[in-house]
């Protein structure tokens, strides 16, 4: 039993209930083998929070109605950090399969529309147009647009400044980096200009109307570990705003922890080799 | 943009574009009209906006009556959730007495985020004559995040008497019960002793809460 007199300690039946709760909020699903990262981080935000036990910390949680606290622990339990080609295995489900069969249902020349979305600091937008310009042979066949957009307007002045760390790059083969960035002193790359000019950033709200209404004939959005920073209604409004944004048949890429079925029916899951995706059904 | 693969050595090009607004009545009158358009995505496009006008709950609510397309229904019941406040709640209660499961669940999930509007009917919820809307009600409960939940969950153990209702709020307590709750669930266990279900999942309640 945890008491004010002692340090608090996560209990067997504690991590049970926090796992339950935090799966049914993030669709993120601990299980024993990560005890030590899940009670490390539960008892910081016990002491960030002032709380003198689990439970007492837990009830707080549970019934805040602001989801400040669920925000911050959410922050702890997911690694926010982005880089080039960071789950690429979706961008193999796109040049392998997604964009074959949205092509299947354009003309000879049609146009394709990808929307990333957040930008962040543009690594993900920009590996998108890497990966078409390298490993889909029918790039040339269409006319293709990449959309980015960010709420930071910071982070979008980044992207088109367009200037990456060592790290940052780390995942690309050396050939793209010698092909599409030139050093720019202190060990940082600067990607081509071209690329820059070939993605159009835009600052969107995803959960405004406003914002979301500018976006339609998409044929494939990333919206990857964007949702689970959102509260419930949020998402809801989020998803069915992409719904709208998106031609019937087009794609929803989530990131490696998020499930669209969690958050709404509107979409259909695929199953590919690469990934799971999902889809606005063609009809509706 | 226009992405083209260059020739080899040579950077990609590109040709900007810009995205084109996109034009709407957006008043009350004509996003009411909308409503009923022929076209589903004009429907969506009228509920979303009319997020923004707090006297549309009634309207919405009319709307998802008789609605059969679920992706309208989908962002009416998310407009209303926006609008938020007693009109919203007033629109979404009478789903709990839908016999479409879907159209139950999102009220529910709307009314989920509504905490403080929804709290001052609960009492009658849980006293409500039709014993499914009690458990979903108690569904409700499960979803709140208010801090009377345990309050509302400890009197459904204190006064309920069909065992479904119970059980669905033993489900509920065994995540977000304290030992407050103890008292109560030894009772309900004493209640109903001769229900397997209630027996087990009131033990496992228990369990939980009292666990070091």
């Amino acid at each position: 039993m945890t008491n004010s007199l002692a340090a608090p300690v996560i209990s067997d039946a504690d991590f049970q209930k926090f796992a339950e709760f935090f799966y049914r909020k993030t669709g993120i699903h601990f299980d024993d083998g990560k005890r030590y990262f899940v009670d490390k981080r539960l008892l910081e935000r016990i002491a960030a929070t002032g709380a003198e036990s689990f439970r007492a910390w837990f009830t707080a949680l549970r019934f805040e109605t602001q989801g400040g606290e669920l925000q911050r622990l959410v922050n702890a339990m997911t690694v926010n950090e982005t880089y080039f080609f960071r789950e690429a295995y979706q961008f193999d489900c796109m040049v392998r399969h997604l964009l074959d069969e949205i092509a299947a249902r354009k003309r000879p020349g049609g146009r394709i529309r990808i929307w990333s979305v957040p930008s962040s600091t543009g690594e993900e937008p920009y590996s998108i147009a890497i990966y078409l310009l390298e490993r889909w042979a029918r790039i040339d066949d269409y006319e293709v647009e990449i959309l980015s957009s960010d709420i930071d307007t910071d982070v979008l002045a980044a992207a088109q400044r367009g200037v990456y760390s060592a790290r940052s790059v780390a995942q690309l083969p050396p050939a793209y980096l010698e092909r599409y960035f030139t050093p720019a002193g202190d060990g940082e790359w600067r990607i081509a200009r071209e690329l820059v000019d070939a993605v159009e950033f835009s600052q969107v709200n995803l959960t405004h109307a406003a914002d979301t209404r500018r976006f339609r004939d998409i044929d494939l959005i990333f919206c990857r570990n964007l949702l689970i920073y959102f509260d419930d209604l949020s998402r809801r409004v989020a998803a069915e705003a992409m719904y709208d944004a998106l031609n019937p048949g087009g794609f929803v890429c989530l990131g490696h922890s998020e499930s669209m079925s969690r958050i709404c029916s509107l979409y259909t899951p695929r199953r590919f080799p690469d990934a799971m995706v999902y889809q606005r059904p063609l009809e509706g | 943009m226009a992405l083209r693969k260059a020739a080899p050595g040579a950077p990609a090009t590109a040709v900007l574009r810009r995205v084109e607004p996109r034009e709407y009545a957006r008043q009350f009158d004509g996003l009411c009209a909308q409503l009923g358009d022929a076209d589903a995505g004009v429907r969506r496009w009228a509920a979303r906006d009319l997020a923004e006008h707090p006297g549309a709950a009634r309207m919405l609510a009319a709307r998802l009556a008789a609605e059969a397309d679920t992706s309208v229904r989908a962002v009416i019941l998310s407009s209303l959730a926006r609008i938020g406040g007693p009109a919203a709640v007033d629109a979404l209660l009478p789903l709990l007495r839908s016999e479409d499961a879907m159209l139950r669940n999102g009220a529910i999930e709307a009314l989920a985020g509504l905490p403080d509007a929804v709290a001052p009917r609960i009492e009658a919820l849980l006293a409500d004559p039709d014993g499914d809307v009690r458990i979903f009600s108690v569904n409700l409960l499960g979803l709140l995040p208010h801090p009377r939940v345990p309050q509302w969950l400890a009197q459904v153990l204190e006064r309920e008497t069909e065992a479904n209702v119970v059980g669905a709020a033993l489900d509920v307590l065994a995540e977000v019960g304290g030992p407050e709750l103890a008292g109560p669930l030894r009772r309900t266990l004493a209640r109903f002793a001769g229900e397997p279900y209630i027996r087990f999942a009131a033990e496992l309640a228990l369990q939980r809460i009292e666990s070091p």
